[in-house]
């Protein structure tokens, strides 16, 4: 079966693991102290499915808000979008928010987005949505914490929250650690899954058939289970 | 006329020599010292429109009234004071009079007569104007700023910087002035009556491009392109290429300006705790400078025209590029010389600059030399004699090297130089002193002394964790014995001449240890380093403990810089990593830390130490890679459209394909420059690329990275796609180590590596890449890059704003009007905005925010007119004005209570109350105003009145309001506000409760009144109020008639403000549409318009002075039958005016019943306000004719006019003293005709 190309860009605020994320999904791999992206990486991985093969081209691009303004040069033809934010960090999804804006609005209209809150390694205590809120107002002090330690680190956006706006905007949630390699899979499966393939067809000027429309439900179980050997590398 | 304390402003001049007995100009009065003339007025439109032609072609247009000083040793006069009016000359005839006339009495020499005169009005003239054109030394400069900044009606503080003659292209060919000044750039022709005007602002230039003209045979043109693709094309400049250059230097600044305003986050790096010091604003720091470095506080006489400040910046600026100094040197001397040098004698022919602490030369022939000498590092300058030349200067430098200079050129220049040379000198005896601790960290003086190393402090991470890249492959030991051979011949770190050696023992690549001391040296940070001793360790002090934005970004980024590389895994590394970092971003809190920045500050410091590395990067930010980390990232993305360029040239086959598959090169080669390839090539060759790129500047970028480009040029043709693309660039990165040719026989082929092809491409193929060509590129394309992003970011910005019920239109006029505000709100910049957010209008930049979209906000323009009262010098009917001080303060006063009226609307829109304004706060507030409904808008308006916010309006507060409401409609067509103002004073006391009032009297008053308001307005419900009242209780019949100096403090609740706004049409009106459509976002506002508007105002005034006349009752009331024209034009649109004013004037002015019972019968209330609003505009149209016309025609409605504007005025003033008076005496007492209709008798 001929791949399928995706364009997949990874947009989110700095340092929320967006280029671990990456590693994990292509390399299967986890690097602690990643070099932060300058411009953005390019990288691919290809993902079977049931009734196609997709290779996603992935552009890793720079959380630093200067570089802002390189974005719409990698997310242009994008056919599908992570937005990355950090679990431990509410300002990340005001930020992940403002990602989502700007593509509804700037780029492909079709395109797939999924809002994924990483770094679930580090709140898998399981703190719940009431004691998170509850520390809604430290948030300013531990921010430093934080950064020194590993675990017992504050959730900061409850899953609830998140989801309930995914579901409100239209995207995919996920909640992810690219340490532990958490949902890491699902989320690029369950992108593959829905991506209208007469568009990637079109959009890319490949005139292949445009007859197969993919079926949303085939895929089978959302959510908790790991989709792990779905994708080959 | 009593002692003028204050002369008047912009009027005095330096004194500047003129013919007294000019042809143009008219004798009106003379004293024994002193003439005031003005210019021949002639009845003749055609002779008016010629003469003008004249003046305009030549550019001798002067200002119609000025004052000479007789000057009795000398012919010629002087002049010492201009005006474009009648009013601004007399008061300055005035001053003259009542201040000089007594002290030249007592003088008997001629001499000290006029020395008195002069150091008077000079000193006059410097104080009034600091820093404005009006005290520049050269006197064309001064007079021409003055007709620019007439005829287009700016601010005084705006400096002209050149004008040339020159042709506009637009219908016709138009020939005429263009001006260039500050901010703007200008076009003024007056051809046989027609005027033609253009106004650019250069923010908005796109682009500038220099063209042919027309006939394609001269090149003498230029095009300019604005932002919104309008094109203006002028020609027959005979300096085409100085102006060209002038405006790309002019445009550069405003663009530098338009980035850091527009900037999404500003000033990162700034401390979280405090919030205005340490940012300098960018374009003052500029200004400053081309000032030449005057102190504030010494007496400076004049100031230099700005062009030549920005000549010399611009010479500055490319003579610190070319030898890498700091930006604190300017070029004071310059000359043709000999340098003699090294043990062979060898010669060489160049050029020698000196400044404040170096001289420098460099060899204008083909052989290589280049020697960028510290004065501090200059032990011993003998003069020698010498047969070849006068002047040959024998010069011992501190490493006991010997410099021979031999000076051409005129025995005069050459002293100059040899004087200026002392001086200098012997300013650096100081620097000298810290000569020999600074020399002891530098490693090729432990190298030369054969000593063991440098200290730890002083050495790269290397030293301790090793280098990376086999020492023996590199040829390390090779390379060292080298150098240390250069060293001996040419001297080293700061006296190291760059001889023909020195650039091939760079491309072989450095020597580990002292590749950090050549980099510098290189780069120019030796000199920073050695000229600001200890300055890095105090910025680190001086910062400990604080907090920015920017710092927890480079917190983030610390473990991930070089991770790979031994320390950065330990806190060694990262310490001086977070150290080198933090300090750059307190020092350049407007730039902070970009990720980037990290990898290349890690990688550098693995071979220069903290400070060393601190100054390189200060160096690498500001002068080699200007741009490329600042928040807007414009400098990168610059170099990326440069590249592009250079591709289509050099590779128009790639560079086609590339198009055609939708590739963009920046994908792959914006990290490249952003981190120097660092974290692209394998590090070894990364620093092979750095070597290169300190000492040839950027230029080496681009050729290296259209070197990779050509090398995998038939790979990267067969891709389809960026990522094909970048993997062949990814593969080819990891096989720079292979041999480029595997397969040859001979073994010094097979050697080679791929990274020794990629150099030799990089230099043979890409030679024409120099670093002149990359400035030329630069400048070319800037302004179009920085109007991409500005757009960028307006469109981001703009998305994150909640609109509200603005369209999409509009919020982009909020925008572009809020920054335009911040732009030109220079002074006011400063330390605005909180750390990395975007930047808020503070009440001054608020103020002239909202001058650009509602008319009424223009206060300053009353200022203006004040000032510069423009009437044409055509016009000879100037009167006089018996009560110019009284209009004055008037206007005065209307101006505070503008201003007044602003900052509590500023307050109003502050929800947070920062005290600034964000975008969004502009935007809320404007939609509450433009979007509410009547009810909202006389809310705000009652809340924004109540200033002790106790829900209800005093008598203090209800007068407020009225001034305000007579603010806002000073420029409003008509005079029915006059009527409408005084209207609601009146109901505004009679509704007001006495604070002590018995309630029931009040409510059934508000009850009747409400009745009454809805079927018939005005008079019914004035009456049938003020008889109720007397009934009911005497309280408000009291206080209007009685004389008892104790008024009762009333307050007016938001209901009675409803029923008092809502009993008068006008200010219903004004309510219900008026104030909102006051906010002009979509139609231009045009600049033009203030010059004409005062005229409206005038003829307004005149028209209203009927009305007005009745309202202050005993006012004389003349000229009431010669403007019947005026009325019927005016009636027709103000109906409301006499409808309103009825109540009062009834008795008190019968005069003015014939005008109002015309108006009511054929227009009565119905007409709408369209309606009305078409009938002004007509009018406006009408105005702007007369205003355009030339001056010269002169009719007798005009003087009538005249005369009427006077009568107008003095009424509105007089409207204003009641006004003050009132409030001053309690009010309700004045026999005018305000309170009237709250007598008695008027039932």
């Amino acid at each position: 079966m001929k791949p399928v190309q995706v364009k997949l860009v990874l947009l989110g605020e700095a340092a929320v693991g967006k280029s671990s994320l990456v590693l994990r999904f292509v390399n299967d791999e986890f690097q602690e102290n990643k070099e932060p992206t300058i411009g953005a990486a390019f990288l691919t991985q290809k993902c079977r499915l049931e009734d196609k093969v997709i290779k996603f081209e992935i552009w890793d691009t720079a959380g630093q808000e200067r570089f802002h303004s390189l974005a719409p040069m990698y997310y242009r033809n994008a056919q599908a979008a992570v937005i990355v934010y950090d679990v431990t960090k509410a300002s990340s999804l005001v930020k992940a928010k403002s990602w989502v804006k700007e593509l509804q609005r700037q780029a492909n209209p079709n395109i797939v987005i999924a809002l994924t809150g990483n770094k679930a390694d580090l709140v898998s205590s399981g703190r719940s949505k009431s004691s998170s809120e509850d520390e809604d107002n430290q948030e300013g002090e531990e921010n430093q914490d934080e950064e020194d330690e590993d675990h017992g680190v504050t959730r900061e956006v409850p899953t609830e929250e998140a989801s309930a706006y995914a579901q409100e905007a239209g995207l995919l949630f996920y909640e992810t650690s690219a340490k532990n390699g958490q949902g890491v899979a699902e989320v690029f499966t369950e992108i593959a899954k829905k991506i209208p393939l007469e568009h990637v067809l079109s959009a890319r000027g490949r005139g292949a058939s445009s007859s197969s429309r993919v079926d949303l439900q085939t895929g089978g179980g959302l959510g908790g289970q790991q989709h792990k050997g779905v994708c080959a590398c | 006329m009593a002692l003028h304390q204050r002369p008047p402003h912009h009027v005095f001049i330096l004194p500047t020599p003129c013919d007294q007995h000019n042809p143009l100009f008219d004798t009106v009065q003379s004293t024994e010292n002193f003439v005031l003339q003005r210019t021949k007025a002639s009845k003749n439109q055609f002779l008016n429109s010629f003469l003008g032609t004249i003046q305009n072609v030549f550019d001798t247009k002067q200002a119609p009234f000025r004052i000479l000083f007789r000057r009795q040793v000398h012919a010629q006069a002087l002049m010492i004071a201009e005006a474009e009016s009648q009013k601004n000359i007399d008061q300055a005839w005035t001053w003259v009079q009542d201040n000089f006339i007594v002290g030249l009495n007592v003088l008997d020499d001629a001499q000290e007569k006029e020395e008195w005169v002069l150091t008077k009005i000079r000193s006059l003239v410097t104080r009034a104007d600091k820093g404005t054109d009006d005290i520049t030394s050269d006197e064309k400069v001064r007079s021409a700023s003055r007709a620019f900044r007439q005829t287009f009606n700016v601010l005084p503080s705006e400096r002209l910087v050149s004008y040339y003659s020159c042709s506009y292209h637009g219908k016709m060919m138009n020939q005429g002035w263009m001006y260039i000044s500050e901010n703007y750039l200008c076009f003024y022709s007056f051809m046989l009556g027609m005027e033609t005007k253009i106004f650019l602002e250069l923010k908005d230039v796109g682009d500038l491009q220099k063209e042919k003209s027309k006939r394609g045979v001269f090149a003498d043109a230029i095009r300019v392109v604005m932002k919104d693709s309008q094109e203006y094309f002028f020609s027959n400049l005979f300096h085409r290429d100085e102006t060209y250059d002038m405006l790309v230097q002019l445009t550069t600044l405003s663009m530098e300006r338009l980035l850091r305003n527009t900037a999404l986050e500003h000033a990162p790096g700034m401390s979280n705790g405090d919030d205005s010091d340490s940012v300098k604003d960018v374009f003052s720091v500029d200004v400053d400078s081309l000032e030449g470095g005057e102190s504030p506080y010494l007496p400076a006489p004049t100031t230099r025209p700005l062009r030549l400040g920005l000549e010399e910046q611009k010479r500055d600026s490319q003579f610190q590029q070319r030898f890498s100094l700091p930006a604190s040197e300017h070029l004071m001397e310059e000359s043709s010389a000999v340098l003699v040098h090294g043990e062979k004698s060898e010669m060489y022919h160049g050029r020698l600059y000196m400044s404040e602490s170096f001289l420098c030369f460099i060899c204008t022939e083909a052989e290589p030399c280049m020697l960028a000498l510290p004065l501090y590092t200059i032990r011993r300058v003998e003069r020698m004699n010498s047969r070849t030349a006068m002047y040959a200067l024998n010069i011992l430098t501190w490493h006991q090297m010997r410099v021979v200079l031999r000076l051409n050129g005129p025995r005069t220049q050459c002293e100059k130089f040899c004087t200026t040379l002392k001086t200098n000198l012997k300013l650096q005896v100081r620097a000298m002193r810290s000569l020999k601790p600074f020399l002891a960290t530098c490693f090729s003086e432990a190298l030369l002394a054969d000593r063991p190393d440098v200290s730890e402090k002083d050495s790269g991470l290397g030293w301790i964790f090793e280098f990376p890249g086999d020492p023996k492959k590199l040829k390390n030991k090779s390379k060292t014995k080298l150098w240390l051979q250069y060293f001996k011949d040419n001297g080293r770190n700061l006296t190291m001449t760059k001889v023909t050696t020195f650039p091939k023992l760079i491309r072989v690549g450095l020597p580990n240890k002292l590749r950090g001391e050549i980099w510098e040296a290189c780069s120019g940070s030796l000199y920073l380093r050695s000229m600001h001793p200890g300055e890095y360790a105090k910025l680190l002090k001086d910062n400990e403990g604080k907090s920015s934005l920017s710092l927890e970004e480079i917190e983030k980024d610390l473990n991930r810089s070089l991770p790979e590389y031994e320390a950065y895994q330990a806190n060694q590394g990262i310490n001086r990593l977070r150290n080198v970092l933090s300090a750059y971003a307190w020092k350049n809190p407007d730039l902070g830390y970009c990720q980037a920045m990290n990898i290349v500050t890690s990688a550098i410091l693995i071979y220069q130490s903290e400070e060393q590395a601190f100054w390189t990067l200060n160096v690498l930010c500001d002068r080699l890679l200007p741009g490329y980390y600042s928040t807007s990232m414009y400098g990168a993305l610059l170099d990326q459209t440069i590249l592009e360029h250079l591709l289509e040239k050099t590779m128009p086959i790639l560079s086609k394909h590339l198009k055609k598959v939708d590739v963009q090169l920046s994908v792959a080669c914006l990290p490249w420059f952003l981190s120097l390839f660092i974290n692209s090539m394998p590090l070894v060759y990364a620093f092979r690329v750095l070597d290169c790129f300190f000492f040839e500047g950027p230029k080496v970028l681009f050729q290296i990275s259209l070197a990779i480009l050509k090398v995998n040029g038939d790979e990267l043709l067969a891709t389809r796609d960026d990522g094909a693309f970048m993997d062949v660039l990814k593969k080819y990165f990891g096989t720079l180590d292979d041999s480029a040719f595997p397969d040859s026989n001979n073994p010094k082929a097979r050697a080679l590596t791929k990274f020794n092809e990629l150099m030799l491409v990089a230099y043979k193929e890409f030679e024409s890449v120099t670093p002149e060509l990359v400035a030329e590129l630069r400048r070319n394309h800037q302004l179009k890059v920085v109007h991409n992003i500005s757009s960028f970011t307006k469109r981001s910005q703009l998305r994150n704003i909640a609109p509200g019920k603005f369209s999409k239109d509009e919020m982009g006029v909020i925008y572009d009007r809020f920054y335009s505000a911040l732009f030109y709100g220079r002074s006011s910049q400063r330390g605005n905005g909180k750390q990395g957010e975007a930047r808020a209008l503070d009440a001054t930049t608020f103020a002239s925010f909202l001058g650009n979209i509602a008319r009424w906000a223009q206060v300053e323009d009353d200022q203006m007119d004040h000032d510069d009262n423009n009437t044409g010098p055509g016009s000879p009917n100037h009167r006089r004005r018996g009560s110019t001080s009284t209009t004055s303060t008037a206007r005065e006063h209307r101006r505070v209570v503008g201003k007044h009226f602003i900052s509590r609307l500023f307050e109003r829109f502050d929800d947070n109350g920062t005290g600034l304004l964000s975008l969004q706060e502009v935007t809320n507030g404007l939609g509450d105003i433009i979007h509410g409904d009547l009810m909202t808008r006389m809310q705000l308006f009652f809340d924004m009145h109540d200033l002790n916010k106790d829900g209800t309006l005093s008598r203090d507060e209800i007068l407020g309001m009225s001034e305000s409401l007579l603010f806002i409609f000073r420029f409003d067509d008509g005079d029915s506000y006059l009527g409408a103002v005084s209207n609601f004073i009146r109901n505004a006391f009679e509704f007001a409760e006495k604070v002590d009032a018995v309630k029931k009297a009040e409510e059934d008053a508000v009850t009747e009144a409400k009745e009454d308001s809805d079927e018939d307005k005005k008079e019914d419900a004035a009456e049938k109020e003020s008889s109720e009242k007397e009934g009911g209780s005497s309280a408000p019949t009291d206080q209007a008639a009685s004389t008892a100096a104790e008024e009762p403090e009333i307050q007016m609740s938001l209901p009675s403000f409803r029923m008092v706004v809502l009993a008068d049409e006008t200010l219903e009106r004004f309510f219900d549409s008026g104030f909102a459509n006051s906010f002009k976002l979509l139609e231009p506002m045009d600049r033009q318009k203030g010059l004409f508007a005062r005229e409206v105002f005038d003829s307004l005034l005149s028209e209203g002075r009927k009305l007005a006349g009745s309202i202050a009752g005993g006012i004389q009331n003349r000229g009431n039958n010669h403007k019947v024209n005026n009325h019927k034009v005016n009636q027709k649109h103000l109906p409301q005016a006499s409808a309103s004013t009825t109540s009062l004037s009834e008795t008190k002015a019968p005069e003015a019943d014939e005008s109002k019972s015309s108006a009511n019968a054929d227009l009565v209330e119905s007409r709408s306000a369209g309606e009305g609003k078409r009938a002004s505009d007509k009018e406006d149209e009408e105005e702007t004719e007369e205003a355009a016309e030339d001056d010269g025609e002169e009719d007798d409605g005009e003087e009538d006019d005249e005369e009427e504007e006077d009568g107008g005025d003095d009424l509105l003033d007089e409207v204003e003293k009641f006004l003050t008076e009132f409030d001053q005496k309690g009010g309700g007492k004045q026999d005018l005709g305000l309170t009237s209709a709250t007598e008695p008798e008027s039932p």
